[in-house]
């Protein structure tokens, strides 16, 4: 599904999925965090059978912070030969998250396969999932302080940043997760205009 | 020889150093195994709850194996990203490179550029990579259930695979061959004349392993009816790959969902509806068949020359004659090196289908020359998740079969 079906939400710029080029991979479905359960159920009743995955991905500095991603696919729930199956579909719901303690409603109702992956969400991401059975650390030691796949979380842990690598001083070498600045910016809006067939605007 | 009383229960105190009693309440006794247990396949422990022999409950520990391969992944280069990536599937190193590369692609909207060439041997190392993958997990169940010898004949034919990857890439295990855009230079000469050996020498060897296994009692009695997932609860749990194929759901992600240009060769995809351990060993065993018959095809196409590399001087690497001789060459090749190229912002979902089952990438871009996140959907997770719902009934010697047939390669289920 186009980028333009994308609700549009604060802080575009930080948002790449708004931004994406038109690529067939998956129905897309955005979804504010009251009405995910909703949405959820109702696709599973629909036929997603199946919640494949479902990670989560930090916007640090766009409101809300953080991004839920469930992917669904739609299986025959019953024994089924290749030609049944044929291109299932495939399902997209993006959730975005934010304040000071993110928190969502649980999806182990309605897969219990979530147990695991909201687990880890919640141990890489500090989301919370409400209703979990038993929402622990799962990859970290369950005495870690932080959550290392935030953006803000130093990348060799909090304890080594006081010695900080050496400066690499190519220009380009800006910190992981830096939106691009400057004349990148500006060669990024073109390509993206020429890629969506506009003329690029005249500065 | 000691005689033991039978008469009195008997006090457990000594279950050997991987099997250390966790706790009794009445009649069920809480045992952990592992994390260091030679059936487990990696660092996996399994806390269970047994009644006599039989299995209450099983929980399982991960994690023992994390290494942040996705967080180091969202701070090197898109080029450099893959090394690490590589090391997530262990034993299908080159199908984990394929689904990254794959998904780079959609992205830099490069898809349709790629060479038939470079398609054609990446298939064939993920195809040879999905044999020797498989001769790994059925060399370790064979030994899991007393076959030993097996183990040799399986890893004799992972051998040959493992010298065809290193001369492809240089390296045995994570030889970062497959690279954004193509291959990384064309396979090398002799390649070609091991590969036809390899393809003679194959169906012999599978008889072999099958007259061993596959209608062997001891291992048909251990396998029979043990971890039976039926259908829906296959789904349920998110089962992908042999494992969900073997609960008859003919779910194979190179025919749902062609990519990188299975669409051009013909195969079966192998389904069985019994759900248990032993439905799962033939699903494994006859797709080893099906992916030699995917190499023979593959071979055939090889003998046509051609480019292995998409062309772009952006993103491929100029070859190594042309740097001295060429200023632009040079120019390319140190700005490809030092700082890599950039991603137009977006995010994409490409899925493959790992010997294990569905591997996934999302990833997302900013426009930067880093990947902004880089998500694994890793098929052992999900997979190994299942044993919590397949164990309860059976017997406590009998989760050591259910590990094995479900395949999980720790460091893709930790990363």
């Amino acid at each position: 599904m186009p980028s333009s079906q994308t609700p549009s939400i604060a802080g575009t710029a930080l948002d790449p999925t708004a931004l994406r080029p038109a690529i067939d991979d998956a129905e897309i479905i955005r979804v504010a965090p009251e009405a995910l359960l909703a949405t959820l159920s109702a696709l599973r009743a629909g036929g997603c059978t199946m919640l494949l995955d479902l990670g989560a991905v930090d916007y640090l500095g766009r409101d809300p912070r953080f991004d839920v991603v469930y992917h669904l696919l739609a299986l025959p729930a019953r024994t089924a030969s290749v030609a049944e199956v044929g291109t299932p579909r495939r399902v997209r719901v993006l959730c975005g998250v934010g304040g000071e303690e993110p928190e969502l409603a649980t999806a182990t109702g309605l897969w219990p396969s979530a147990d695991w992956a909201e687990r880890e969400v919640y141990d890489l991401f500090g989301i919370r999932f409400a209703g979990h059975p038993k929402l622990t650390r799962i990859q970290m030691p369950a005495d870690w302080v932080g959550h290392p796949l935030r953006k803000d979380y130093p990348l060799r842990g909090p304890a080594r940043e006081a010695t900080p690598r050496p400066p690499f001083p190519l220009k380009s070498n800006v910190p992981a997760g830096a939106p691009p600045s400057g004349k990148v910016a500006a060669a990024l809006q073109k390509q993206i205009a020429r890629a969506r067939g506009q003329e690029p605007e005249k500065a | 020889m000691n005689s033991i009383d039978r008469g009195s229960a008997p006090p457990v105190t000594d279950l050997g150093s991987s099997m250390d009693v966790v706790a009794r309440d009445g009649n069920t006794m809480t045992l952990s195994m592992g994390p260091q247990h030679p059936s487990t396949h990696g660092v996996l422990q399994v806390v269970v709850e047994v009644s006599g022999e039989v299995v209450e409950s099983a929980e399982m520990e991960i994690g023992y194996l994390h290494t942040g391969i996705e967080k180091s992944a969202e701070n090197l280069f898109w080029t450099q990203a893959q090394t690490v990536i590589e090391r997530m599937d262990y034993l299908n190193p080159l199908g984990n490179a394929m689904c990254y590369v794959l998904a780079a692609e959609k992205l830099l909207g490069i898809t349709d550029r790629i060479p038939e060439r470079a398609k054609d041997i990446r298939i064939l190392l993920c195809e040879l990579s999905r044999v020797a993958s498989h001769c790994v997990w059925l060399g370790t169940n064979g030994i899991d259930l007393g076959a030993i010898s097996t183990f040799f004949y399986s890893f004799d034919i992972r051998e040959d695979i493992l010298d065809l990857i290193e001369d492809s890439g240089g390296a045995r295990m994570h030889p970062n061959y497959l690279r954004i855009g193509g291959t990384n230079g064309d396979l090398p000469d002799g390649f070609l004349a091991k590969l036809d050996a390899l393809i003679e020498k194959f169906p012999k060897r599978m008889r072999e392993l099958r007259t061993l296994l596959q209608n062997n009692p001891i291992l048909r009695d251990r396998m029979i009816d043990i971890g039976v997932i039926p259908p829906a609860q296959a789904l349920e749990w998110n089962l992908t790959g042999p494992a969900l194929r073997a609960s008859g759901i003919a779910y194979d992600v190179r025919k749902a969902f062609p990519y990188g240009g299975y669409e051009k060769y013909t195969f079966d995809v192998p389904v069985r509806s019994e759900g248990d351990a032993y439905a799962r060993f033939l699903v494994r065993l006859d797709e080893m068949d099906e992916t030699m018959r995917i190499v023979a095809q593959v071979r055939k196409e090889l003998d046509r020359p051609g480019p292995v590399m998409v062309d772009d001087p952006k993103i491929a690497q100029p070859p190594k004659e042309t740097i001295a001789l060429s200023m632009e060459a040079l120019i390319h090749h140190f700005k490809i090196v030092s700082e890599s190229f950039r991603v137009p912002p977006g995010d994409v979902y490409q899925a493959i289908e790992s010997p294990r089952g569905e591997l996934g990438y999302y990833l997302v871009s900013n426009g930067n020359n880093r990947p902004y996140r880089v998500r694994t959907r890793p098929p052992s997770l999900y997979n190994l998740q299942a044993l919590k719902a397949m164990a309860p009934g059976n017997l406590i010697a009998d989760i050591v079969v259910m590990i094995g047939s479900l395949d999980p390669v720790f460091g893709e289920v930790d990363r």
